[in-house]
């Protein structure tokens, strides 16, 4: 520096009341810009809302009630024959051991509420902007997500598995009906919890299991989906609720002694 | 004064712009609301559902069946452990502990499927309502995938290796399990496009699948008292 003082320019300073103005022409452009996005981004799905999906959605609510209806009556009718197979008069010795029998076989089935050890997963859309020209879809969760995770979850040692407490048994299905979808004809939505009960050094290693590898943590590190797991000391899987009668099939009876 | 009245307008404008930004962030969301899913995913939800809880009336008149044959046992002195016996007969087979026989489909399968495939095929037969399933001959129970075996290439399901040239049975509605896996976009198509593979269905009206080898006990799973 050479020393010279440096001049300062005649400083102009702006009077309070056109401070206040910018500030409230910048908060207002502000409002306008974000309603104009709202506005813009709700639009659409309203528009073409048409009586039809009212109806149709309507009829949806509706048997959601119905089969959380079914469901309840169902739970009282098995209670109430467990207290009965319970209570029977008999040999107490051969009652017992149909009692341990018909126990074994309801929790094979998963029709008994179980407890203990095991790992927790969320996962959730995606809550990145989604690029031009790319498909939403493939920012949401999608059945075949839960479907790899329940794969890689049963291969890595899972005793026991649920997906939004709908239990997955012999029969399950988890399907997509467009983006929705449906475990065990239910319709469940974002974000879906998988509770696993097993052992938790194995169940640990689900994310190594290639089905998880191909599908879902592809698509994690590619759109964003949200995604946690923990391991969990006690977790608690109620019990299938749902038909469990043949409608085609007989069961066969094993020859004596088998 | 005017300062204040100022000072009190900012602060409702920032509040508006702060309520105006979280619908924003919302209106990202997927879109849960069931009218702004499509005609097509609420007919395809109607449907499922409609089913769904056919299946589940169905169900609860054969429970109700069976807890009034428990009242009527404890009045006129009937065998409770017949009952009994029975519902382990259906319960085993539902687990699949018990084998099952019954109408349904026979696939032949020829040429190799690997371990997503497989899933793929077992989930669809789900998706189609069939109530008991076997691949090369082991039962496919609430625990069993299809996973890569040790050998290159090979399949396992639940400790058995799938080979090449296999059956698959499903005990189900035959002419719905049919339509299910042949139709227009059904899993056959799907999977001779993508494999060398080819599937022959059948329908038939005595199917047995076999009760599985494993015990599906648990070791770390406790029932809830």
């Amino acid at each position: 520096m050479s020393g010279q003082t440096l001049r300062r320019g005649p400083t102009r300073r702006l009077s309070t009341r056109t401070q206040w103005a910018v500030t409230l022409a910048v908060g207002l452009a502000a409002v306008g810009f974000v309603g104009a996005a709202q506005f813009n981004s709700s639009a659409v799905p309203t528009q073409f809302t048409s009586n039809a999906q009212d109806v149709l959605a309507a009829q949806v609510l509706d048997l959601t009630a119905q089969q959380e209806q079914l469901q309840g009556s169902l739970n009282t009718v098995n209670a109430q024959i467990e207290t009965f197979q319970q209570q029977a008069p008999g040999s107490q010795a051969d009652l017992a051991a149909l009692n341990e029998r018909l126990a074994a076989a309801r929790a094979a089935a998963g029709l008994s509420a179980v407890h203990g050890p095991g790992i927790q997963i969320e996962i959730a859309d995606s809550h990145r902007q989604v690029p031009p020209g790319e498909s939403p879809t493939s920012y949401l969760v999608l059945a075949e997500d839960l479907r790899a995770i329940t794969v890689a979850l049963w291969a890595s040692g899972a005793e026991a598995v649920s997906i939004n407490d709908e239990r997955v048994v012999s029969t399950t299905s988890i399907r997509a009906v467009g983006n929705p979808v449906l475990v065990n004809d239910s319709y469940l939505q974002p974000p879906f919890v998988i509770r696993a009960i097993g052992p938790q050094d194995q169940l640990s290693q689900f994310e190594v299991n290639p089905t998880f590898i191909s599908t879902v943590k592809q698509r994690i590190e590619a759109f964003g989906l949200e995604y946690a797991w923990d391991t969990m000391d006690e977790l608690q899987l109620d019990r299938f609720v749902g038909a469990t009668g043949f409608r085609e099939g007989v069961p066969v009876r094993a020859p004596e002694g088998n | 004064m005017r300062a204040r009245f100022a000072q009190l307008s900012l602060f409702g404008v920032a509040v508006l712009i702060g309520l105006l930004l979280v619908g924003q962030l919302r209106s990202q969301q997927r879109p849960v609301e069931l009218r702004t899913l499509s005609p097509q995913e609420l007919s395809g939800l109607v449907q499922s559902l409609s089913q769904g809880n056919r299946e589940l009336r169905v169900e609860l008149t054969a429970q109700q069946e069976q807890l009034d044959g428990y009242r009527t046992a404890s009045v006129e002195g009937q065998s409770e452990l017949e009952l009994g016996q029975q519902e382990v007969l259906q319960v085993n087979a539902f687990a699949g502990l018990g084998a099952v026989r019954g109408r349904g489909v026979v696939i032949d399968v020829d040429g190799f499927l690997d371990w997503i495939a497989m899933n793929d095929l077992i989930n669809e037969l789900r998706n189609s309502r069939a109530e008991a399933i076997a691949i090369g001959g082991v039962r496919i129970t609430g625990r069993s995938v299809a996973v890569p075996g040790t050998d290159s290439g090979s399949v396992v399901i639940d400790g058995a290796t799938i080979g090449t040239t296999f059956q698959v049975l499903a005990i189900g509605d035959p002419e719905a399990l049919y339509g299910a896996i042949t139709g227009p976009g059904g899993i056959k198509n799907q999977l001779e496009q993508v494999a060398a593979v080819t599937l022959e269905l059948k329908e038939a009206d005595f199917v047995i699948v076999p009760a599985t080898a494993r015990t599906l006990v648990f070791n770390v799973a406790q029932p809830v008292e």
